[in-house]
């Protein structure tokens, strides 16, 4: 049987879905992006030709488009024309002999049997069907057959939103992950590393629970705590920690001392030193907080950056932070204020040494002191957190 | 124990980067140079805050705590909640929901010297003075908390 895909990567309303304005489902996950993780499972149904309609024109798109099998089809265009695109792309389809054209929106992702899914489809002799959970909400994820050019018209004009005819509902009850928000996107991890879902990661296992590309380069001084992935050609430097469900996707940079918990680092991202990412979702200059659903563009190269995408350039990169560190060290020597005259020596002693003010406290009655005389002469330190 | 110098509340703008912290620091160096500053920072309308905007904070910090002061946090936003935490800032801070609860938490500001009379040194607990002291001590801390020395 002829079946072809049209993949739709963006055209949910109100431009969600995204990451920095990235859809997610160009996001890796484990090393590899969630299209190229859909791609996978449709290729094994032995579907001859598949078309990606993507909204976006960038560095992140081009990243993802680079890493495909040559084979498939990619278009970008805009979020107004990705519908017409993506009715051409069937009618193209029907004319060359097309007999099933599966369309999906990325959108969720879905350990969809993609062979029940078509095997359904002809046992109810039906021109639409459509994959949903138990609660009827629609996946986005459509089986047409091509000879209705009418029904997928209406059902793309309409954004997948309605159906011209009848539309058989295949119940999907695996796992299912929305990806919405980045929350999604540590669920989706977090599953992996579970092994609920068919997601594994891209590495080897360098130690129970602990995957890394072969390319990743850690610091000997770095911890990587179960379960934990380091991608490809990523740097954990020294004494940082990665730990408790943690992604450090390819090319990603963590620095000296940070700690990385519960928390995914996108491609090419750059996370300062000493710093405390905790449930978090970061990259593309953002940082997108699990708990608070809220997300917060960091400017400061120090704290969030980006690493270029390009081999030269980060070598260019690193020579030029090289060469410069020592006239900016001097510079900085040179106008930096001195610092004030700190007492902090003296602590130790006065600490050790008995208060005369403790021998003269005055008594009550009761021989109990009157602590609400205050003695100047006490000593003062005080305590923050770990200080 | 009521204090009659002032609380300071300063709201803090929506874009904390380096010039607006350098800006900021000088509307507040006034009030951190006076005797035991007293000092909120309401965060609520931050929107964007960078490494020179945590470092104006903690520098206003070490200023007031330098005169005996305090410099406390209030409603923080998300934002401002997400960089603190990220710096690991947000443990230095004494952080309120709002600017009320953080006023209201001056009133019973002692310049924590009474706080370190029951963090005495173990060759002094020894003495016939900590040891009348000691009961007290106990009686406090099952009770409302430190900040209730004072009361």
């Amino acid at each position: 049987m002829d079946v072809k895909a049209i993949l739709l990567v963006g055209g949910h309303p109100n431009n969600s879905e995204r990451i920095a304005g990235v859809p997610i489902a160009l996001l890796d996950v484990l090393g590899e992006p969630v299209l190229q993780r859909v791609l996978d499972r449709i290729s094994r149904l032995g579907i001859t030709s598949t078309t990606v309609i993507s909204e976006t024109e960038d560095n992140s798109s081009f990243a993802v488009r680079n890493r495909l099998r040559p084979d498939i089809y990619w278009i970008c265009t805009t979020s107004e024309d990705i519908w017409r695109a993506a009715e051409h792309q069937f009618n193209d389809y029907a004319q060359k002999g097309a007999e099933l054209v599966l369309i999906a929106r990325l959108g969720a992702f879905l350990d969809l049997d993609y062979e029940d899914f078509v095997q359904f489809h002809l046992d109810r002799g039906a021109r639409v069907s459509v994959v949903t959970d138990e609660e009827n909400f629609s996946y986005d994820c459509f089986l047409v057959s091509a000879s209705r050019r009418n029904d997928a018209a209406h059902l793309l004009r309409n954004e997948l939103r309605s159906t011209r005819g009848e539309c058989q509902e295949f119940v999907f009850r695996g796992f299912a992950n929305r990806l919405r928000n980045a929350g999604d996107l540590r669920a989706l991890a977090m599953s992996a590393f579970a092994g609920d879902c068919s997601i594994r990661p891209s590495g080897e296992e360098i130690k129970p629970g602990v995957w890394a590309s072969n390319t990743a380069r850690v610091h000997r001084r770095a911890r990587l705590l179960a379960p934990s992935f380091i991608g490809r050609h990523a740097k954990i430097r020294a004494a940082a920690v990665v730990t408790r469900g943690s992604v450090i996707e390819h090319h990603a940079i963590v620095d000296c001392g940070t700690v990385v918990e519960n928390s995914s680092v996108l491609p090419h991202c750059y996370v300062g030193a000493g710093l405390d990412v905790s449930q978090s979702v970061v990259g593309l200059r953002q940082i997108s907080s699990v708990p608070r659903n809220v997300s917060v563009e960091i400017q400061d190269e120090r704290l969030i950056g980006v690493s270029p995408a390009s081999a030269p350039l980060r070598t260019l990169n690193s020579a030029l932070n090289l060469v410069g560190y020592f006239p900016k060290s001097l510079f900085a020597g040179f106008t930096r204020k001195a610092p004030a005259a700190c007492e902090v020596g003296t602590i130790p002693e006065a600490v050790n040494t008995p208060s005369p003010a403790l021998n003269a406290v005055p008594q009550n009655e009761e021989g109990r002191p009157h602590v609400s005389n205050f003695n100047p002469n006490f000593l003062t330190v005080r305590r923050y957190g770990n200080e | 124990m009521e204090t009659s110098r002032p609380v300071i509340v300063k709201r803090i703008p929506e874009r904390l980067n380096m010039k607006q912290a350098r800006k900021f620091q000088q509307e507040v160096r006034p009030f951190l140079q006076s005797d035991r500053p007293q000092l909120v920072f309401d965060l609520s309308q931050v929107r964007q805050i960078d490494a020179a905007g945590v470092d104006m904070l903690l520098t206003c910090m070490s200023e007031a705590m330098r005169r005996d002061g305090d410099l406390k946090l209030a409603a923080l936003s998300p934002q401002a909640a997400i960089v603190l935490e990220l710096t690991r800032t947000d443990r230095l801070f004494e952080i309120y929901d709002n600017s009320t609860d953080a006023v209201r938490s001056y009133s019973s500001f002692l310049p924590n010297m009474l706080k370190q009379f029951y963090h005495v040194p173990r060759h002094l607990q020894q003495s016939a003075a900590f040891a009348a002291t000691a009961p007290v001590a106990a009686a406090h801390d099952d009770g409302d908390g430190s900040e209730d020395v004072a009361a």
